[in-house]
């Protein structure tokens, strides 16, 4: 059987299972079917094979070449390295659905096993509900405007162009965006859980406990996977950057922002039974936002480096977005009374004060990202100008955004909860504080100027300091226990944090950029670094022909930018090299070979301070957060401190 | 003086010496490719999707780049600098939202919403706190003082 066929058929019976699965889930809610779960279970089962089968299937196609499917035809080529050639699958819309699907098959799977003997609950039933709504979205979408298996009919002799040059061109594209999608989709499980409590009026801490390892990895995914797009675009792009606030980075830094607002006031709830409006409407932001982003970014309304082709998929996500947000909005409406806090916060100064502090920062953090990302549209629609929101916007708005949160970041891991008193703070602050003005002295002795990144270092060293003494405190009481658990997996996330708004400041404010003509044997001096071109020359590759510049940096490793022809996309791109050292970047990029002149180079040359500091502090958060999930210390359950707030009619979550 | 707060003012006196110092002595000054470079990124390619003006490679971005050094070098302001491409190749190259008319509402709104916030946060925490004058009646002492002794 054709791939089209075999692909078309498992899809559909993925749609099947989803709509059926919908049904069973209904059936037992209204209690025709006692024994729904064993049938959802045999549905996600089922569901779970198709999505495997299609993802086999379109593998096996762009593999093997089957140019009779039109996604192989159209980014599929002979000429693609294995490795891309895999990759191929999330180069373009109609795959990366299948690959969404994919994981988020593998998400109810996790939810069926993880919570296999709680059948009988209530709250189970409207969980699997709401994943096989979600599921059969997405399903649909490869029914119907986004069919990954359309066939077509190749010419003798026909190759394809291949994925888009700039997909093929670095190993991190292989990586990217399967971990952007593992975040992205992880927070549908919590979404659920929030659903299944709002319905069944269980809207206490329960599924608060039962999903906030799947929380706090989903956001683990979702922070690695942007770290990783950033390093891919300064990596490909060659112009020196990481961040542009383009629509597609918003998309995916949007729902990070909400879920970084959830996992900390989460916490707050947990401990004090409070916020219980606001983590819901997290929780619903964040996956509406995910939502949100796709359609805003995938239906072709606003243009962005990561667009694919226009497509119809825009009114389905619309309609799908608009469903979540009307459905949440009002089981929050309906479900008002029951979800007063029972508590209150004593103190401003106080953990649960500054994480209340915190989440009204991230929050407008995540309006100004979204009020820039859709100005455009708005404007357009109210007076029909085109205009532009970028860099200089969202630099401006967000700088003093960025110093309250880490000065935040600085004082809140030290507050003791309820209220602290003066002695306290003073006592546990001087050393980070110490540690702050430090940095600021060092740095200004090798050479820092300006207010802006010299306070970004104090405010750095202060938070970074806050974290180190927790983590220190930690590990001398506990042992390497002290390093696990959420809180302490939480002050390493924070140091990764520190680190990356570090090199942020470092790097924006002092980069340094110049381009040169340069003939064999000419130099160029920038930044103190010395770029001497020794010539060019041709390399072949199977998907591609390079003309690389070679430039010896400061006398010693050659490093050879190119110029990238790609035949078969019809496609010239540059490809940077970049020399990284712990102190500084040179990123070189080949603009041109000029026809008049022989063997003359125009060279670009990106100069920036501690770039390799970003890329640390993603993995420095990444393994913060895999501590994170680890099962900390116990904590004494009736300790009066962290005893939950006992709620009469609320029941506990399956656990 | 105790020696806390003495630590305090010494910190809070170097740091804020250190931001003066960094506010003041400007260091080397910007160069004109700098300005240019920087100048680069406040602008979209007209014809690209959602790359700026630094970011992108094809012609008309790098015409603009190269415009953008001219005008540099010669010493134009950046406000001839933006008006000059904005006349070429029309609004939507820059990515500054004018502060006038429809678009100021992009740098109105977040404002006005964390006033709003910052407001809210204050009022809320000062019901709490007035709030907060409950004595403990013996019931609670009660139920705490079990609790005490269950745990130990």
């Amino acid at each position: 059987m054709s791939n089209v066929a075999l692909g078309s058929a498992s899809v559909t019976v993925g749609a099947a299972c989803a709509i059926a699965g919908i049904i069973v889930a209904l059936l037992g809610i209204l209690g025709y079917r006692p024994r729904w779960f064993a049938d959802a279970k045999l549905l996600v089962g089922l569901m779970t094979l198709a999505s495997v089968a299609s993802v086999v299937i379109m593998e096996r196609a762009l593999i093997t070449r089957d140019f009779t499917v039109q996604f192989v035809a159209d980014n599929g080529s002979s000429q693609t390295p294995a490795l891309f050639n895999i990759a191929t699958l999330w180069a373009a819309l109609e795959g990366s659905v299948l690959l969404w699907v994919l994981v988020l098959c593998g998400y109810v799977v996790a939810v069926v096993v993880k919570f296999r003997n709680d059948g009988d609950d209530p709250m189970m039933q409207w969980v699997m509900l709401t994943l096989f709504v979600v599921c059969a979205f997405f399903f649909l979408l490869m029914v119907g405007p986004s069919a990954p298996f359309t066939s077509f009919d190749p010419p003798a002799g026909y190759d394809g162009p291949g994925p888009n040059p700039l997909l093929q061109n670095h190993i991190l594209m292989a990586f990217h965006p399967p971990i952007l999608y593992l975040g992205y989709v992880g927070f549908t499980v919590p979404f659920a859980f929030a659903i299944a409590a709002l319905v069944t009026g269980r809207v206490g801490e329960g599924w608060l406990v039962a999903t906030r390892r799947w929380t706090v990895l989903a956001w683990g995914y979702l922070t690695f996977g942007i770290v990783l797009g950033a390093w891919w675009s300064y990596e490909t792009l060659g112009w020196g950057g990481y961040w542009a606030w383009d629509p597609v980075e918003n998309a995916s830094f949007l729902p990070w922002l909400t879920g970084t607002a959830f996992i900390h006031s989460v916490m707050v709830q947990e401990r004090r039974g409070m916020l219980r409006v606001w983590n819901l409407s997290l929780v619903v932001s964040t996956f509406a936002l995910t939502i949100l982003g796709t359609f805003i970014t995938r239906s072709g309304v606003l243009q962005s480096v990561h667009a694919f082709v226009e497509s119809q998929i825009g009114p389905w996500f619309l309609t799908f977005f608009a469903l979540i947000v009307i459905v949440s909005l009002g089981l929050i409406a309906w479900r008002g009374d029951e979800l007063r806090a029972p508590g209150r916060i004593d103190s401003p100064i106080s953990r649960e004060g500054a994480f209340l502090a915190n989440n009204v920062v991230f929050a407008g953090f995540a309006f100004v990202v979204l009020l820039g990302t859709i100005f455009p549209l708005i404007v357009e629609a109210i007076d029909g100008r085109t205009i532009s929101v970028g860099n200089p916007y969202f630099d401006q708005m967000t700088m003093p955004i960025g110093f309250t949160l880490l000065f935040l970041m600085a004082v809140a891991p030290i507050l003791p909860w309820r209220k602290a008193s003066g002695d306290v703070l003073s006592d546990r602050l001087i050393w980070p504080a110490w540690l702050g003005v430090g940095s600021m002295v060092f740095a200004a002795v090798v050479g820092a100027r300006g207010w802006a990144p010299m306070l970004a270092f104090g405010l750095g060293g202060f938070a970074g300091g806050a974290a180190l003494r927790q983590v220190v405190l930690a590990t001398r009481r506990q042992g390497w226990r002290g390093l696990v658990g959420r809180t302490n997996g939480g002050m390493i996330v924070h140091l990764g944090v520190v680190l990356i708004a570090v090199a942020f400041a470092a790097s924006n404010a002092y980069v340094r950029q110049g381009e040169f003509t340069l003939e064999p044997g000419d130099s160029a001096v920038i930044s103190g670094h010395t770029l001497t071109y020794e010539g060019s020359r041709i390399v072949e590759y199977p998907n591609r022909v390079e003309r690389k510049a070679d430039i010896r940096v400061d006398g010693g490793q050659v490093y050879a930018p190119a110029i990238s022809t790609y035949p078969f996309a019809g496609q010239t791109i540059g490809t940077p090299s970049v020399r990284s050292t712990l102190q500084d970047d040179i990123a070189l990029s080949v603009l041109s070979f000029p026809e008049d002149a022989d063997d003359a180079v125009v060279l670009r040359a990106t100069v920036q301070p501690l770039i390799l500091w970003l890329w640390i502090g993603g993995i420095v958060m990444a393994v913060g957060t895999a501590l994170a999930v680890v099962p900390g210390r116990r904590r004494n359950p009736i300790a009066p401190t962290s005893a939950l707030i006992p709620e009469p009619d609320s029941v506990e979550a399956p656990s | 003086m105790t020696r806390r707060l003495a630590s305090w003012l010494a910190v809070a006196s170097l740091g804020l010496s250190m931001l003066v110092f960094a506010t003041v002595d400007e260091g080397p000054p910007l160069s004109n490719a700098d300005r240019a470079y920087s100048l680069a990124q406040d602008f979209a390619c007209p014809v690209c999707q959602g790359q700026s003006v630094a970011e992108s490679d094809v012609v008309v971005a790098r015409n603009i780049r190269r415009e953008i050094r001219v005008w540099v070098d010669e010493g134009r302001s950046d406000a001839f600098i933006r008006d000059q491409l904005v006349d070429t190749f029309g609004e939507d190259v820059d990515y500054t939202p004018s502060a006038e008319g429809v678009t100021a509402l992009v740098w109105i709104l977040p404002v006005v919403g964390g006033a709003v916030a910052v407001t809210g946060l204050g009022l809320v925490f000062r019901r709490w706190q007035r709030d907060a004058d409950l004595e403990a009646t013996d019931e609670d002492q009660v139920l705490v003082e079990q609790a005490m002794a269950d745990r130990g």
